[in-house]
């Protein structure tokens, strides 16, 4: 809810000033929407017309036709439906569990002192590794990842005592976002072993595993900003009363930064809505994701503009409708300041 | 009451989606699974190809059918046609197996059935009356269907290239198609910059897919093969096939090298990035006077809704060369009766079947229930009865592979063709599958490193400028060595003997 | 207490130090607590990451081989590597290196003395020895870095390598995509009327899929059927095809890049912006100061520690570019757009996954370097400030 009162009391720009920033945001629109125009008025033209020159407007220029809306929604009903249908709920599903793990991470990266000894690191990367390998070799998982986790156990009580050198907060941070750095086509065939292994190649879980996983150290990276502006007092008042770390997060952390976790959660939104190396790979027929289906468009005859438009259009529906309503949250900063007064 | 960050009306969504899911993704081909002839009741088949419509249409529209027919549940999967290699080879190489069948490229055979990824079905076909196994052109029965004398595919699909020309154009100014690539640049040369169809705008001479990681190297094997091979199919035009050198440090690739970057002066100016998609499009709108490519412009030409050149068009084998290469000293020598025995009029041409033609073939690692179907329905959609219709449609993506299909002119006027232009059209293939000198297009293993990476590569590199041509020939000679001593050059060495039923 | 962002805990320094460390350890006093908010993102990551991380690196050392039945790893050391560094895929890694013009020696010798005087300041600013070591390492790797740039870029007869493209595709990008995202978020915090109309618009472009943005670019490079051609043509650039010239293909792809990014500085920002105190910047403008000096004093130290993390976020994703380069020109003319993802996909594609993994290791270690002397610089400019 925004108070009008708050908005106005902002000095206006000057016209000259005016002017120039509407040029300026008037520029950028026309630069974004132009693209889109023309993705538009392709989906409604015919192959001829796409091929012979640029045709700009509708019912002036050329005749529009609905045959590529036909195809990919009639002819291709069922082929166009299963995609969509996962593209939202591996979305939905991952980015909502990367939201909430990543940000409990990150709420814990600033508030609690972690030191972890590089030795403990290397010992649990080692049982890690051998679990994953035993895996890959064939063992069940169960048993692979119980014996890894023993050995683990096991060790870091004992031999673990000795290390001394620790690491920060801030190099866990680092850690999670350099897990980014490897593009998608080193990790795909690993990846893609590991879920065989599992026998869950081609469900949607898989999926929503690894894009939560994968967009995770953003969530937690973007996350640590938004919380590190919450003034301390807030959340020291409740403990000071006697709340527990759950509490405080849910209570007070999590609403005062609704800007930032909408934000972050739009972005993860867009990077699953729109993956697809590993979304090529980790399905082979139930699990077909939507840009799958688009960049099948190319194929021997050459890209199919006018049925590429329609499922770029149909695919970035959802999504803006959701930015649609999600934007009202992003702009009201204002409750941090009025708490604070 | 602060809002919560995550709204109700989320969570709906997230919930209508998965009842969503539940209930709208069902079966579709249940219907398909009526009481028919109960020999294959109950099995379900997995056919994994490339999004058409091109080759995975006739396969879905056709399925219902077979399914009626049989019991069977054939089910239709599709993925990116950049990826489809990989996708297969990855899902059989880790013993995934969740494909059954596949509908791929017969030249991937070199990495697939060494292996033991497929099917052997040589008897299967021997005993099989209504596939009408010799119907199918020699070529593709005894070279691309098979590795090492056996048969591991059914053809879908007749890949080969050939030379488009605008027949209006050429017959008006009494010019005759291209017979050699000499030719090809004088007519490319004469109708450039020219207006061929009465826009207004200056049209381009030649246009060829030149685009990097598309068809290019293709395309410059279509200019190369006819300087390089002239004794006949076995004799093979990528490597000499007593030391496995490459075919390519000698005067006859380079020549062909220069011919591929001189047709770039006679066509549009972004012809660099123009793939198969980019040219058949121009040039069935008209654009175009010369192109080179699959049999798809014969069909996309008599389609309204694609070209405004119904009937102006003519197709011609591959133009050839006057001399070829004597392999010993790397030179051109002319042709005579014994270096080119297979010669038209002087003239040794080499039809090249690049990328060899869609067939289908089975996954040797699933049941023998599922491998029944799947070997009943491939044969199905090649049979006469399917197949001989399924090549008159152009969006169907299958081209002629037999000789019942190019002798029967019939159902291709039925198909929109003129008799003019189907005799013509006809003609041309039949030419070119009854060449003894066709080009079996490479299938050894890797063949997808030497040809996609290596050959591409530099072709790109010459074409742009980055590398002359003597560089890029060294390059590729370089490349296609390392690949070969990598695989180990007597194993590339059996394998590129075997693949062309060379008999030791 | 370590547990700062980029920057540095500078909101905690408003708090009374006791009461602050006794609460605060209060907080997280038990382990379980501590455990239970970090591990499932941990355990999370390690699932998916470490394994895909160790077999790449194995496979780079390897070569791949199909056997009957399945398929194995031929272990065969550096090769992949010594290729990509000093053999034949050199010229297509790194480059073609030519001596430079004057002018290159001009930028070299330029650069090099600001590297110089950063290191003098360096050291009278008074650092460990590790920190020296440290500091002199990276700058001998800057000019290593600048020395291949100077010789591959204002050389004649020098062409860069897909190194040396994908950097330039990074700081171009990202400078220009800062700059704009600030700006447009900054502008639409002023109270202009219409600004929801714009904020929703400015969304759109990171929305489509990668894919589905290099095919749309595709369209409108073309120079046929593109839809820009009459404009071209105006000035006179009919004939010029933007994709067949090295330096014009790099061009769209930075466009296309910028395009579609700059939704993402810009979204971020923005709620930056929009989170910040109302209050002093109210008082900054009822005492008369002028827009830039709030920006400059107020809005700009505020909004810092989210500036770098996006731009640190953007760096590490700009570097894997790949879907522009590969479905616009395929990597050409020649290898001039190739970046190092789409080097690596190409080797990929043909299922030699051992030269792949080799390209993609490089770009992991070019891309740490890069990240973590971002992560040094910054840190220390900001303290300094």
């Amino acid at each position: 809810m925004r108070n009008p009162l708050r908005r106005r009391s902002v000095k206006e720009l000057s016209p000259p000033g005016k002017l120039a920033a509407y040029l300026v945001l008037g520029g950028w629109a026309l630069v974004v929407l132009f693209p889109l125009y023309w993705l538009a008025i392709t989906s409604f033209k015919t192959p001829l017309q796409v091929n012979a020159g640029p045709v700009y407007l509708p019912f002036v220029d050329f005749q529009p036709t609905v045959d590529a809306w036909r195809y990919i929604f009639v002819d291709l009903r069922g082929d166009t439906l299963r995609p969509y249908v996962n593209t939202v709920v591996v979305a939905l599903g991952s980015s909502t569990l990367a939201l909430l793990l990543g940000s409990a991470a990150a709420y814990a990266l600033i508030r609690f002192p972690y030191r972890p000894r590089v030795g403990v690191i290397a010992l649990f990367a080692g049982c890690v590794l051998a679990a994953a390998v035993a895996v890959g070799l064939g063992t069940p998982p169960a048993v692979a990842v119980a014996a890894a986790g023993g050995c683990f156990a096991i060790l870091a009580a004992t031999v673990g005592r000795r290390f001394r050198r620790g690491l920060s907060n801030r190099d866990i941070a680092f850690w999670m976002i350099s897990q980014r750095i490897l593009p998608p086509v080193a990790v795909v065939i690993p990846i893609y072993v590991l879920f065989q292994r599992l026998g869950m190649l081609d469900t949607r879980t898989a999926l929503i595993v690894t894009y939560a996983a994968t967009n995770l150290p953003i969530v937690v990276w973007l996350m640590r900003d938004y919380f590190n502006t919450l003034p301390w007092e807030l959340e020291e008042a409740a403990v000071v009363d006697g709340a527990s770390a759950f509490r405080v997060f849910r209570s007070i952390t999590l609403p005062l930064s609704t800007p930032g976790l909408v934000a972050t959660f739009l972005i993860v939104l867009v990077f699953s809505w729109n993956e697809y190396l590993l979304a090529l790979f980790l399905s082979s027929a139930d699990a077909q994701t939507m840009p799958l289906t688009v960049a099948a468009q190319n194929a021997t005859r050459g890209p199919q503009w006018w049925y590429m438009s329609v499922l770029i259009q149909i695919m970035i529906l959802p999504v803006v409708a959701l930015a649609v309503a999600l934007e009202r949250v992003i702009s009201r900063g204002l409750l941090v300041g009025a708490v604070k007064g | 009451m602060a809002k919560r960050p995550f709204p109700r009306w989320a969570l709906c969504i997230v919930g209508m989606s998965l009842l969503l899911a539940a209930c709208g993704g069902g079966d579709d081909n249940q219907a398909a699974q009526d009481s028919g002839g109960p020999k294959h009741q109950g099995v379900e088949v997995t056919v994994l190809t490339f999004t058409g419509p091109q080759i995975a249409e006739p396969l879905q529209r056709r399925a219902p059918d077979f399914g009626r027919a049989t019991g069977a549940t054939i089910k239709v999967v599709t993925v990116p046609f950049s990826d489809l290699y990989d996708k297969i080879l990855t899902d059989v190489a880790t013993g995934t197996n969740s494909y059954d069948a596949f509908v791929f490229d017969p030249q991937w055979m070199g990495d697939f059935v060494p292996n033991g990824y497929l099917e052997d079905i040589t008897d299967r076909v021997k005993a099989d009356q209504a596939l009408k196994w010799d119907d199918i052109a020699p070529f593709f029965r005894d070279f691309s269907a098979s590795y090492k004398g056996r048969t591991y595919t059914i053809p879908l699909d007749g890949d080969f290239q050939m030379a488009y020309y605008r027949s209006d154009l050429l017959k008006k100014d009494g010019v005759q198609p291209p017979a050699t690539w000499e030719d090809y640049l004088a007519i490319a040369e004469r109708y450039h910059g020219k207006d061929l169809n009465g826009d207004g705008k200056a049209d381009y001479g030649s246009c060829i897919a030149k685009k990097r990681a598309a068809q290019s190297y293709w395309m410059s094997w279509s200019i190369a093969g006819a300087y390089l091979q002239s004794e006949g199919t076995s004799q093979g035009a990528f490597f000499d096939a007593g030391t496995m050198k490459p075919l390519v440090n000698n005067e006859g690739f380079a020549t062909a090298l220069d011919i591929y970057k001189r047709t770039t002066q006679f066509a549009p100016a972004d012809e660099l990035n123009l793939d198969v998609g980019d040219t058949r499009g121009l040039f069935t709108s008209g654009r175009c006077a010369l192109s080179v490519d699959w049999g798809d412009i014969g069909t996309l030409a008599i389609d309204e809704k694609t070209s405004t050149v119904q009937d102006k068009v003519g197709s011609v084998i591959l133009p050839g060369s006057k001399r070829v290469l004597d392999r010993a000293t790397g030179r051109l020598v002319d042709c005579d009766p014994t270096r080119c025995p297979h010669a038209i009029d002087g003239v040794n041409h080499a039809p090249f079947s690049a990328f060899g033609g869609w067939s289908g073939a089975i996954n040797a690692a699933v049941d023998d229930k599922v491998k029944n179907a799947a070997y009943d329905f491939l044969a199905y959609m090649s049979a006469p009865d399917q197949a001989n219709e399924d090549v008159t449609l152009g969006k169907t993506g299958f081209n002629p592979y037999r000789i019942s299909q190019f002798e029967n002119t019939d159902l291709w006027v039925k198909a929109g063709m003129s008799k003019t232009a189907a005799d013509n059209y006809l003609g041309a293939i039949r030419d070119s599958l009854q060449s003894p000198n066709m080009i079996l297009d490479l299938r050894i293993p890797k063949s997808a490193q030497y040809q996609g990476v290596v050959l591409d590569t530099a072709l790109a590199q010459f074409l742009a400028g980055e590398l002359d041509r003597d560089q890029a020939i060294r390059q590729i000679e370089s490349g296609w060595d390392k690949i070969t001593d990598d695989e180990g050059r007597d194993q590339q060495k059996q394998a590129y003997a075997e693949s062309l039923n060379i008999q030791r | 207490m370590d547990a700062g962002t980029l920057t540095g805990d500078r909101d905690r320094a408003a708090a009374p130090p006791e009461a602050r460390t006794r609460s605060q350890a209060s907080l997280g006093s038990t382990v379980a607590v501590r455990a239970a908010f970090i591990w499932p993102a941990l355990l999370a990551i390690l699932f998916v990451s470490i394994f895909p991380l160790l077999v790449s690196l194995y496979i780079s050392l390897s070569r791949l081989r199909l056997r009957r039945g399945g398929f194995e790893f031929q272990f065969i050391g550096l090769d992949n590597f010594r290729e990509l560094y000093a053999g034949g895929e050199q010229a297509h890694f790194l480059g073609v290196a030519r001596t430079p013009t004057p002018l290159g020696w001009v930028v070299f010798g330029a650069c090099v003395g600001l590297l110089f005087w950063g290191l003098v300041r360096a050291f009278q600013g008074g650092t460990s020895v590790l920190g020296i070591m440290a500091r002199v390492l990276g700058a001998l790797l800057a000019a290593a870095v600048l020395w291949l740039a100077v010789r591959t870029l204002l050389a004649p007869g020098g062409r860069p390598g897909t190194a040396m493209v994908t950097l330039i595709y990074v700081l171009v990008g990202i400078a220009v995509q800062f700059t704009l995202g600030l700006g447009l978020a900054w502008l639409l915090t002023q109270g202009l009327p219409g600004q929801r109309f714009f904020r929703v618009v400015f969304l759109l472009p990171m929305m489509i899929t990668p894919v589905g943005v290099a095919y749309m670019f595709r369209m409108l490079t073309d120079t046929g059927k593109g839809p820009l051609q009459p404009l071209w043509a105006a000035v006179g650039l009919s004939d010029f095809s933007w994709v067949n010239d090295p330096w014009g293909a790099r061009v769209a792809v930075l466009v296309g890049d910028i395009w579609q990014w700059t939704p993402f500085m810009f979204i971020i920002l923005l709620a930056a912006l929009e989170g910040q105190d109302q209050d002093t910047v109210e008082a900054a403008m009822v005492d008369g100061a002028s827009r830039w000096r709030i920006f400059r004093h107020v809005t700009w130290p505020a909004i810092l520690p989210v500036c770098t993390t996006v731009v640190l976020i953007r760096l590490i994703e700009a570097f894997k570019i790949i879907d522009l380069p590969n479905i616009l020109t395929n990597g050409g003319p020649g290898t001039a757009t190739e970046s190092l993802s789409l080097h690596a996909y190409i080797r990929w594609r043909t299922l030699d996954l051992g030269q792949s993994a080799a390209v993609a290791y490089s770009l992991l270690f070019i891309v740490t370097v890069a990240a973590m002397s971002y992560v040094n610089v910054v840190r220390r400019r900001v303290a300094e400030e």
